[in-house]
């Protein structure tokens, strides 16, 4: 017994996710003690922790599907915008009913994937750069079809989004539970596996009569439903429109996803990215409880949004440095893995 | 030598000169479309600008040659356009405390920055891009969203006089900067030094360089020379702003980039750097001319970035 426990366990260990898994607890834990295990575990702490943050732990899923091929997109954080641009616009200026018009932000968010992924995998262009300029593109983009944050959603929507189910479900995690369902279903076809080859060594797989580039587009276009579908949630928890939003999920998702344990091809899962955005989700809830709890231990303390601001975006900078803990023993592939996303072209002219 | 092949040498091999010729292109289509542009206020401006994003552009150059990207340079010089004002808050005299006191925070982002983007051995673009969301947080805490102050009024004649209404008296800065800089990339054993690391960085190892050092201190550079932009660009403004220069960041990139320096490192010069920056300010100011608005600007840029990726960055195909 003992000895099957400890042959669990090791092999547990050498699991992509186990660094992960194990920030994430060791977190959990530490926010469980900030806010007390009585205001922790109730049924409408879990709905607003989810709720608020299903975009973000979206965009993180969708990120390591692209990871899992050898590329990435910084862009992600502002298709999101995109598809809340969309989603708020078509109903309100053209008249379009909400449901076609959700879809067709849906649609977009795919389609925008898919154009970042044609620079990256058929144009050969270096992934983080290309997507950093694409930032600009999207946001050009966003701004002329909204010019300012504005529009509404119907109540029964975000009441939906908001709601809870039987009891115990909330709505938000429903979403999250059909994601992982067909990414499990994705992961046993034929499919995932040539995306674990072709991200471990495009030349190799190619070679064996996997096609590359189709292989890295089909992740794109699952990233982008997956973006997509994080976009609806951003619409519906927001109930409203701002076409300069979420820019920061793209640095945000890519620091959670190197945090949980991903690399750059074949190696990591789908959890791996899950974890990692629990990970950054569960330290922002207990900072903005340790701020409370600071501002009504210490008298005159006064703490505004902006310093909430910095100790979040401070925490994305410790994030991506952590990933000199988590990921020692796959350093080196995750260097040249960067390396890769940032050089692609050989030396020209002189 | 046949005149054709003469010019597609120069198209493929004289990056910064094919840089002036696309901003006299630029320039022209400007005051085609609207003649009323063409004066002697507007060369003024474009001079001073041009310079501003040079000075910012010379760290950059020295980042891109050794391989590495900067993308705290706007951060960095909106920071110290806030100290700047706050030191200043009108009055003379405080100039060397200024000085001080911007260099010193440049420094310490740009160490900050090498030291995790080579010790550490994550990508720059990341970590510079962390890092310039965070500096950013900074300036609001310490402001309160409000930075106070104006620059003072005899600094603020040095950068924005005119000698006979044409030349900026900025330009007696830029000769002291640009010099530096010329001398830092191209005539100095640290220049020499960080071509070799950018070309080849083991070979270079192999031959006694300390290829860490000289990439940490790239972007120790970079840092300290947006800073000084940065005060030259409180001068210029007359006041300052949280985020004031953050469009800095990507333009310095573009200019150095459309200078003819690569990302893969070892290659670029600080002159294609300085034509590249002029190319980035002709461009903004003709569509600032033709009227087109912000959203569009970001478009234009965006794209601007990707065709020139297209040209001189891609890949070899993996079927070969």
């Amino acid at each position: 017994m003992a000895e099957a426990i400890r042959r669990r366990w090791g092999h547990f260990r050498r699991q992509p996710v186990f660094t992960g898994f194990c920030l994430f607890m060791a977190v959990l834990a530490l926010n469980i003690i900030i806010q007390t295990p009585a205001k922790f575990f109730t049924v409408s702490n879990f709905r607003i922790l989810l709720s608020k943050n299903m975009p973000l732990i979206l965009t993180c899923l969708g990120q390591s599907v692209l990871m899992m091929c050898g590329v990435l997109d910084l862009s992600t954080g502002i298709q999101l915008a995109f598809v809340n641009v969309i989603a708020i616009m078509l109903p309100q200026e053209l008249g379009v009913p909400v449901g076609l018009g959700w879809a067709c932000a849906l649609t977009g968010g795919v389609l925008i994937s898919l154009f970042c992924g044609f620079c990256i995998v058929k144009l050969r262009l270096p992934a983080l750069l290309t997507t950093f300029s694409i930032t600009y593109i999207i946001k050009g983009v966003n701004v002329l079809i909204m010019g300012e944050p504005q529009g509404k959603v119907e109540k029964i929507i975000y009441k939906t989004y908001d709601s809870v189910l039987f009891g115990f479900l909330p709505f938000a995690a429903l979403i999250l539970l059909a994601v992982l369902l067909i990414w499990q279903y994705i992961k046993r076809t034929r499919y995932g596996r040539h995306m674990y080859a072709v991200g471990n060594n495009p030349r190799n797989a190619y070679a064996v009569g996997i096609n590359p580039e189709r292989v890295q587009m089909k992740a794109f276009l699952i990233k982008g439903f997956i973006v997509g579908l994080a976009g609806l949630c951003l619409t519906a928890s927001n109930a409203s429109g701002n076409p300069l939003q979420a820019e920061e999920y793209g640095i945000r998702s890519l620091s959670a996803c190197m945090l949980g344990g991903m690399n750059f091809g074949g190696w990591g899962t789908l959890s791996c990215g899950l974890f990692g955005a629990g990970f950054l989700v569960i330290v922002q809830n207990a900072v903005y409880y340790l701020f409370n709890f600071l501002t009504k231990a210490i008298q005159g303390l006064m703490i505004n949004s902006y310093w909430q601001n910095l100790v979040s975006d401070t925490i994305i900078f410790l994030g991506l440095l952590a990933t000199i803990i988590t990921a020692k023993a796959q350093r080196e592939t995750l260097k040249q893995g960067f390396v890769k996303q940032l050089k692609r072209g050989e030396k020209y002219g002189g | 030598m046949g005149s054709g092949l003469r010019i597609r040498r120069f198209v493929k091999y004289n990056r910064p000169g094919m840089a002036l010729v696309i901003a006299l292109f630029l320039l022209l289509i400007t005051v085609l479309i609207n003649p009323k542009s063409l004066n002697i206020n507007t060369f003024g401006s474009i001079l001073v600008q041009t310079m501003l994003l040079s000075f910012a552009a010379a760290g950059q150059t020295m980042v891109v040659i050794s391989g590495g990207v900067d993308l705290s340079v706007g951060s960095v010089m909106s920071m110290a356009a806030v100290i700047t004002t706050g030191i200043m808050q009108g009055q003379g005299g405080r100039f060397a405390q200024v000085i001080l006191a911007t260099v010193a925070m440049g420094a310490a982002i740009g160490l900050l920055n090498g030291v995790c983007a080579v010790r550490v051995g994550l990508p720059p673009i990341v970590i510079t891009l962390a890092v310039s969301y965070v500096v950013t947080r900074l300036q609001y805490v310490f402001t309160g969203g409000m930075p106070t102050g104006v620059a003072a009024a005899l600094f603020k004649k040095t950068v924005q006089y005119r000698i006979f209404g044409l030349i900026p008296a900025a330009t007696m800065y830029a000769v002291v900067i640009w010099a530096l800089a010329f001398f830092l990339i191209h005539r100095s054993r640290f220049g020499k030094q960080l071509y070799l690391t950018g070309n080849n960085e083991s070979a270079a190892r192999l031959n006694g360089i300390n290829t860490r050092k000289i990439r940490v201190l790239t972007f120790v550079l970079s840092g300290v020379f947006s800073a000084v932009a940065g005060v030259l660009g409180a001068g210029y403004m007359g006041m300052s702003q949280c985020q004031l220069f953050d469009n800095y960041a990507y333009n310095s990139l573009v200019a150095v980039i459309v200078g003819g320096s690569l990302f893969v490192g070892g290659v670029g010069s600080y002159f294609g750097s300085i034509t590249g920056s002029l190319v980035m300010i002709v461009l903004s100011n003709g569509l600032t001319v033709l009227d087109i608005s912000q959203p569009v600007r970001n478009l234009v840029l965006g794209l601007v970035m990707v065709i020139l990726l297209t040209l001189y960055n891609r890949a070899k195909p993996i079927r070969q």
